[in-house]
């Protein structure tokens, strides 16, 4: 897991590109639970934002993080294509999910 | 892509949500999550805090902190909105433009700041509209967060009108434009701009460089930010770059979809029922927080206890904070510090008592303004999408051992 998550860091690097000494802002290992789609949520989410953002949100429904990933489509304008946004919106169900549909 | 686009998917979404189960929850609102601890990893200048993401960097502080009329900037709050951030500014090649509808665009050094403009000191409360966000249920969109998205610092700077009076504004400016040097990883991505009406820019609001006698902290906005005392943080953008004056409005998705409340007397709507138009949430309302004790601590049967908290509005001003130990039955007077802090800072109070029992007591903290606003319970208070504008009478439960 550790390895998966270096590598969700170096995905996201060339954002930090300017880093010097002086605003070097810690990485923190969230811990992110593996499963099928994670690979879609690392390619598509972690450009943005961090897991924190996901874990803070707490257990919701299908519904709730299916807004979720039309927000960051439709206003902060992420490239995430249909297939894409279905299989993030599963993996955040499965995981982050209260069981319900709405 | 347009907003109503926006509303035409939300739509859907509700639509599809109507054809399923029949468990549609109320909006319910109570005390916010109070059991968060400070991370142990540190972010450049502060301690550790509590922290919702490092990209952005989401950083809250802890209810302890809220004993005293100012914050200290090693433990104040951090809430960015996009994941790039400058991480060096030399200060020597720092400038801030005005520009548009100006006689004469300037482009100023922060020497020049510090030393051809008049210097200004305001004592001011910077709190996030969504502070408390965690009292809403169903979850309202956006950070969780508990008491701590906010604090009360001294800010120092220029005023925003002198800086406009020397470029000289044209007839027909209305609107100024603010943007900072966060960016987002995707070009299309709406920047975090603000807009604010001419009328509504007082001699308070201020370009500050300096909280609470040093540098600003690097997450709090280095080198330069705007102050809006009064209102939600929402619109002190950090990092401040560039000012735009122009004759009009243009839409902004951090104007015209986030930080919005319904637009009705109570502010509020129901999960199911969302109310169709929205207003900025703009000024704070009155709120006070218990610093000490915290919630779940021990205290010794007959000792001299003292509650400590602050409590603050929009400018108004504190006119009362009173405290409940019987549940909200009898409630007695604090003690306000002098408020020569001003009145858009903290006002710290201070409640003496002794516990003459043994077990669990809840304190509990309402403020009242000069306006006689003040809080609510917060079972009371209307549940909105957003999570904003929480300001629950605060609760904490003690032990008397």
């Amino acid at each position: 897991m550790k390895k998966l998550l270096l590598t969700a860091v170096l995905a996201a690097s060339p954002l930090f590109a300017q880093i010097s000494a002086k605003g070097e802002v810690p990485y923190v290992a969230f811990p992110v639970k593996m499963g099928q789609g994670f690979d879609e949520v690392q390619a598509n989410c972690l450009m943005c934002h961090s897991f924190g953002y996901i874990i803070n949100q707490g257990k919701q429904s299908k519904k709730f993080w299916r807004g979720k990933v039309d927000k960051m489509i439709v206003h902060f304008k992420a490239p995430i294509n249909k297939q894409s946004a279905d299989i993030v919106v599963e993996y955040l169900f499965e995981h982050y999910g209260n069981g319900k549909e709405e | 892509m347009e907003r109503r686009d926006f509303f035409k998917k939300a739509a859907v979404t509700a639509g599809a949500a109507a054809l399923g189960s029949s468990t549609l929850e109320a909006g319910t609102t109570h005390q916010p999550v109070d059991n968060r601890k400070p991370m142990n990893v540190t972010f450049p200048e502060k301690r550790p805090l509590i922290v919702y993401s490092d990209r952005p960097p989401l950083l809250e502080t802890p209810r302890e902190v809220f004993t005293s009329a100012l914050t200290p900037n090693d433990q104040f709050f951090v809430r960015w909105h996009m994941p790039d951030i400058p991480t060096f500014i030399d200060p020597d090649k720092f400038t801030i433009s005005v520009n548009g509808l100006v006689n004469k665009e300037l482009k100023i050094s922060l020497n020049d700041l510090k030393t051809k403009y008049e210097q200004v000191d305001v004592t001011a409360v910077l709190q996030c509209g969504g502070n408390s966000r965690s009292a809403f249920t169903p979850t309202a969109g956006g950070i969780q967060w508990g008491s701590g998205a906010m604090g009360c610092a001294r800010w120092r700077g220029v005023r925003l009108k002198d800086l406009l009076d020397k470029a000289g504004l044209k007839k027909e400016a209305a609107w100024i434009g603010f943007n900072g040097s966060e960016k987002a990883a995707y070009y299309e991505t709406p920047n975090f701009i603000r807009e604010l009406k001419l009328e509504e820019l007082d001699d308070h609001v201020i370009l500050a460089y300096e909280m609470n006698g040093e540098d600003l902290p690097y997450l709090n906005g280095y080198p330069l930010r705007l102050i809006i005392p009064g209102s939600y943080s929402d619109s002190w953008v950090k990092m401040l770059s560039n000012i735009t004056v122009t004759n009009e409005y243009k839409k902004l998705f951090f104007m015209d979809i986030a930080y919005r409340v319904p637009d009705n007397e109570t502010e509020g709507e129901t999960p199911e029922k969302k109310f169709p138009k929205t207003k900025p949430i703009t000024k704070m309302n009155v709120k006070s927080i218990i610093g000490y004790p915290t919630n779940g601590s021990t205290l010794s049967h007959k000792s001299e206890v003292v509650v400590r908290g602050v409590a603050w509005d929009d400018g108004h001003g504190i006119k009362k904070v009173l405290v409940s130990l019987d549940g909200g039955k009898t409630w007695k007077e604090s003690l306000l510090d002098s408020g020569r802090l001003g009145r858009y800072a903290y006002r710290a109070f201070r409640f003496h008592f002794k516990p003459t029992g043994y077990g669990k007591v809840k304190i509990m903290a309402k403020a009242i303004n000069n306006l006689g606003h003040e809080q609510p319970l917060s079972k009371d208070i209307p549940w909105n999408h957003g999570g904003y504008k929480y300001n629950g009478i605060d609760e904490v439960t003690v032990e008397v051992v």
